[in-house]
């Protein structure tokens, strides 16, 4: 890799705030967005929780756009509010990488439920939706000609979409990119979980002792991806260096984690090794952090490996407890929140950390936002199918 | 970037027309259409379904009861793939990666986990059904079948969703992130599709579909792997190089209009000859506009192409979005072969390969 890739444009829809800054604030306010389901009527269902996303009417909309998309536009958006300056550029040296969400998942799931009460919907609507049209709309949007990448890696999806963005950028072969993911709820997902009996009816409580599964979330966040040199010289404002990034297959269960974190921790390993990071360097860990009673230790046992003695003094913040799990998108909210902390110096809490499980024995930021020195950090996100990704980044301190 | 110098050291396929290279060779050279009546359990319609495919002997039982059908493909071709390439990828740790495009993986399972659970509600969910829901379960499953630990990404990107997946192997091997690559298209024929593209008036309703012959298209099922390596890796462990890989281009429109998709796909086609000119043309329309269009003025924007070969009027759309054509292209005789890719939306792709003569 030879070109320095920096953030210069970051967009957040979430459950706490439509915008970047009112998420922020929220979050280190110790507030969160888990509240009574209200979108979706799921007649029997015992959790009955999720961080929703009320977006006013006509915002980020689009012909027949999702709700998905409808996030995904307005948080590229915001991203691109400090996009002055790149007019000029190749718009086929612009590309756009996004991590799959449910999109088009609930006019399929309508569909069919037409047809099981013996209707007849329209079936041009349903066949038309997969989730490369929010991947097209970003692009049509942002004027890009370049390479489009839909990921569908289920919960690491969009943490991978920035690493892809990251590699085309850094090798040359791009100007701009535009990554991210967007996450909205459906019935498929919330049964799904629900079914596997991975869903808290409370409130999700990351790295607890008496954790009891995750809440489903909807959010977006969407980051400008540029070279450092062409940042610097139009003046923009640089959010966070992009270092590098891991993945890993753990080749050990269809969707358990490997119980001691093997991939997870080859995949930390591998974006510090890209990063040329040393690990006494990282000073937090944007977590998956799902409080699932699987996910949580092995997360804990794979930084340990990864990290070795510096373990011992990094921050680790699950931001699942304020968003739930917003599954495709997951990856992009906990690129956000480690870019807003390293720029900020200030780590955002793990709310209802009260009685930590003694398996998650790193300091988890319980309750309480923390100032502290942060340099660099890395963010994890996880997936069905073994799929682990991890992303290294850097404090902007100036040229 | 550099050059491309990427070797496909083995391939294994799965296809209407049967199992492995052979048979896709036989029904290629025969121009034998994979088209019939559709299964009872797909519903009406017509397609190339697999009917003949059995993953006896390679997916032990205990395994094959909890995989979806494109799991499955995905499982028989890299098994094949493997074979061929003469590769244990579980020796090879998180040195082999695992690159996945498809337009239709998951949605099986999402409709055979919702329809139980719309008539029952909560007991009719059932928890083994929906960890195949996501697109990446091949993938997953496939990882654990022969000890993939590398890197992984599953690509979504249309009927040529496979192009983007071979672009992701791309950056990986030449990043040095892995030293080798199954690079895998797969899609599974399912009810709700089969009537989606029935009552959306896109699959043709008589005949076979017929490129250029706005009839509309006929959809396939399937999975193709390739086992992909840089061309001196190959070389040095004394693999035998089916095609070298020396072009593969993505290009887009302004908008998803006829003109923007086919700017798009000859700049793609022109990124990917770079001034050369193939022996062979694998073209990638299917009988409806969408496609077909895309695809019309080629012939004209890139003189001296050779006249094209159409592997979805065999094997039908999505199939493997993509890996078909790429299949095809291996079925040639030796020399150039550029492989043409379009799709409904979004990115246009295109790659050229240069067949190896077998030793």
């Amino acid at each position: 890799m030879e070109r320095r890739v920096v953030i210069t444009g970051l967009g957040f829809v979430s459950s706490l705030a439509l915008d970047r800054e009112g998420t922020w604030r929220a979050m280190l306010a110790g507030r969160h967005g888990i509240r009574d389901l209200s979108k979706l009527d799921l007649p029997g269902e015992p959790a009955r929780r999720a961080a929703e996303v009320d977006l006013p009417e006509g915002a980020g909309a689009g012909p027949r756009a999702t709700f998905c998309e409808r996030m995904a536009r307005l948080a590229a958006t915001e991203a691109q509010a400090g996009s002055r300056g790149l007019e000029g550029l190749d718009p086929r040296r612009a590309g756009v990488f996004q991590g799959a969400g449910t999109s088009g998942m609930p006019i399929a799931e309508a569909y069919l439920e037409g047809r099981l009460r013996g209707g007849q919907p329209r079936a041009t609507e349903a066949v038309y939706q997969t989730p490369a049209v929010v991947t097209e709309a970003l692009a049509r949007d942002l004027g890009a000609l370049g390479p489009r990448s839909t990921v569908m890696n289920a919960c690491s999806s969009s943490l991978l979409a920035l690493g892809q963005a990251y590699e085309r950028l850094a090798g040359g072969a791009l100007d701009i990119a535009l990554a991210g993911g967007a996450e909205g709820l459906c019935r498929t997902t919330y049964a799904g979980f629900a079914s596997l009996k991975a869903m808290d009816p409370s409130p999700c409580r990351p790295f607890s002792r008496d954790r009891a599964g995750l809440n489903l979330g909807e959010a977006s966040a969407q980051f400008i991806l540029e070279p450092l040199a062409q940042a610097l010289g139009r003046g923009a404002t640089i959010y966070a260096e992009v270092l590098g990034y891991g993945a890993s297959l753990d080749a050990h269960h269809p969707t358990a984690p490997h119980p001691e974190g093997d991939g997870a921790a080859r995949a930390m390993e591998m974006a510090l090794g890209m990063a040329r990071l040393d690990p006494g360097e990282v000073d937090l860990v944007s977590a998956h952090g799902t409080a699932t009673p699987a996910n949580d230790g092995a997360e804990t046992a794979a930084i340990r490996r990864a990290l070795g003695a510096a373990a011992a003094r990094v921050s680790v913040t699950s931001s699942k407890s304020q968003f739930g799990h917003t599954l495709g998108a997951a990856g992009a909210v906990g690129a956000a929140v480690a870019v807003l902390a390293l720029r900020d110096q200030v780590v955002s809490p793990t709310l209802r950390l009260e009685d930590p499980d003694p398996a998650c024995d790193l300091d988890c930021t319980p309750l309480q936002p923390r100032e502290r020195r942060l340099r660099a950090a890395l963010v994890n996100a996880f997936a069905f199918g073994g799929n682990n990704v991890c992303l290294a980044l850097r404090r902007w301190e100036g040229a | 970037m550099k050059a491309l110098d990427l070797a496909i050291t083995g391939t294994g396929l799965v296809l209407p027309c049967g199992d492995g290279l052979e048979a896709a060779r036989a029904a290629w050279t025969a121009n034998t259409p994979a088209f019939a009546d559709l299964p009872e359990a797909l519903g009406p319609g017509r397609g190339a379904a697999c009917t003949a495919f059995s993953p006896s002997g390679v997916i032990p039982p205990l395994q094959l009861r909890r995989l979806d059908r494109p799991s499955r493909f995905a499982w028989a071709a890299a098994h094949q793939a493997f074979l061929d390439a003469g590769l244990e990828p579980r020796a090879m740790g998180d040195r082999i990666a695992l690159a996945v495009g498809t337009t239709t993986a998951g949605s099986e399972a999402s409709e055979a986990f919702m329809r139980p659970y719309l008539l029952r509600g909560p007991e009719g969910a059932s928890p083994m059904v929906f960890p195949n829901c996501v697109a990446n379960a091949p993938s997953g499953h496939v990882a654990l079948a022969f000890g993939i630990r590398g890197p992984s990404t599953t690509q979504l990107d249309r009927e040529n969703a496979c192009f983007s997946a071979l672009d992701q192997a791309r950056w990986w091997l030449e990043g040095g992130l892995a030293d080798a690559v199954v690079v895998i298209g797969v899609d599974g024929l399912f009810p709700l599709l089969v009537e989606l593209l029935r009552r959306a008036r896109l699959a043709a309703r008589r005949g076979l579909p017929r490129p250029h012959g706005a009839t509309g298209f006929l959809p396939g099922e399937g999975a193709q792997a390739f086992v992909v390596e840089p061309m001196a890796s190959a070389r040095a462990r004394g693999a035998r190089v089916r095609a070298r890989l020396s072009g593969l281009a993505c290009a887009c429109g302004p908008d998803d209009g006829p003109a923007a998709r086919q700017e798009a796909l000859a700049r793609a086609v022109s990124e990917s000859l770079e001034g050369r000119l193939p022996r062979a043309w694998i073209a990638g329309a299917n009988g409806h506009p969408r496609l077909d269009l895309a695809e019309a003025r080629l012939a004209r924007d890139v003189p001296g192409l050779p006249l094209p070969c159409h592997p979805k009027a065999l094997w039908g759309e999505l199939c493997g979005s993509g890996g078909q054509l790429l299949a095809a292209a291996l079925l040639e005789a030796p020399g150039p072969v550029l492989v043409s890719a379009p799709a409904s939306f979004g990115p246009q792709a295109a790659a050229l390969l240069e067949v190896l003569p077998s030793p």
